[in-house]
């Protein structure tokens, strides 16, 4: 009886999927003639190239165009993650460490992480730094990299992050995003605005202020996802 | 010369698609933790590996990249299948069969014992 209910309520759902997905001509030019952009989609298309030279539209339009957008994401990021510090915060005697892990993991499992490590951090920089070529981005990369110190976190038991540098990085990170918009709004009036030579499309430097966002998001994302999981690991169960 | 390559790596990416059904099939048909595991990441690490060694092949341009993540899959699947084993069995997860050897569970008291 209940295979059957399951049975029934997946082919509902398997008709109505099919129902919307066989009204979406799949590869059909749904933006139009690019040159007249009649669609917000069309018209970022067809405008990116010609005043960012920037390949990657979607970071054109979340760092660019919607700058301040992200501007916001980022605070509010950084707000959680101050929040879950307050939250947890446990103050430590001098000199005292609180181990992340209660038992420790196996010779295997710490050489292995010891060589995946560093290939995490240049994926997770790679991607940041090439956030406006190829998809990914500030985000994305801060994200890579905090998942390569919570596999330094679970395999080390005395792992530990210095909490004064990830401040540091990650004021500095904001500052950064912060003097960027700010500079734009003296030299050209609005904030976030663009004020450095945008380059040739696909060159590594290019975009303007682009990649220099992408940058500091990565390292201020990198930074608040480690503190939050170091946070979050340092949390003994009663 | 080039097409003899490219239908090895034909045939490459039709054994790795083999292994990765088997190991999802192994997933669904196997009867405890330990036993899915085996199946799905040994199988699913030759699977992986070759299907993107075939890619690489068909696409010469590609070889490089292909092979940089072929040693990544090599270097961290087996890893990742150890960490969960050795987890899931800390957190005395009993086999399926009845064990008759066991010789894990003597290291641990080993360790206990230090």
């Amino acid at each position: 009886m209940k295979k059957l209910l399951i049975i029934l309520l997946l082919a509902v759902v398997g008709y109505f999927l099919t129902v919307s997905m066989s009204n979406i001509k799949f590869g059909a030019n749904r933006m139009g003639d690019l040159s007249q952009p009649k669609t917000v989609g069309a018209f970022y298309l067809s405008k990116t190239p010609g005043e960012l030279s920037v390949a990657n539209v979607i970071t054109a339009i979340v760092v660019n165009y919607r700058g301040f957008d992200t501007l916001g994401e980022v605070s509010v990021l950084f707000l959680a993650a101050t929040g879950l510090g307050s939250i947890l915060y446990k103050k430590k005697k001098k000199g005292e460490h609180i181990p992340t892990v209660n038992k420790p993991s196996s010779a295997l499992l710490q050489a292995g992480s010891k060589l995946i490590f560093p290939a995490i951090l240049v994926l997770g920089a790679y991607v940041f730094i090439h956030g406006h070529l190829t998809p990914g981005g500030g985000f994305q990369g801060g994200a890579i990299i905090a998942t390569g110190f919570l596999l330094m976190m679970m395999s080390y038991k005395d792992f530990t992050m210095n909490h004064s540098v990830i401040t540091w990085v990650e004021s500095l990170a904001g500052i950064t995003f912060a003097s960027i918009g700010l500079i734009g709004l003296i030299v050209d009036h609005s904030f976030l605005e663009n004020f450095l030579p945008i380059g040739y499309i696909n060159d590594l430097i290019s975009g303007g202020i682009i990649p220099l966002i992408y940058v500091a998001v990565g390292f201020k994302v990198a930074a608040e996802l480690s503190g939050v999981l170091d946070t979050l690991l340092s949390i003994k169960e009663k | 010369m080039m097409e003899i390559i490219k239908y090895i790596g034909y045939i490459a990416i039709g054994i790795g698609s083999i292994f990765l059904f088997l190991g999802a099939l192994g997933i669904y048909r196997m009867p405890d933790v330990y036993n899915r595991l085996q199946a799905g990441t040994k199988a699913t690490t030759l699977g992986a590996m070759s299907t993107i060694l075939g890619v690489g092949l068909v696409e010469p341009t590609w070889f490089v990249k292909s092979l940089i993540i072929v040693v990544f899959i090599a270097v961290s699947n087996p890893l990742s299948s150890h960490a969960l084993a050795r987890g899931a069995y800390r957190a005395s997860l009993t086999p399926f069969m009845k064990k008759k050897m066991d010789a894990y569970e003597s290291e641990i008291q080993n360790e206990k014992e230090d």
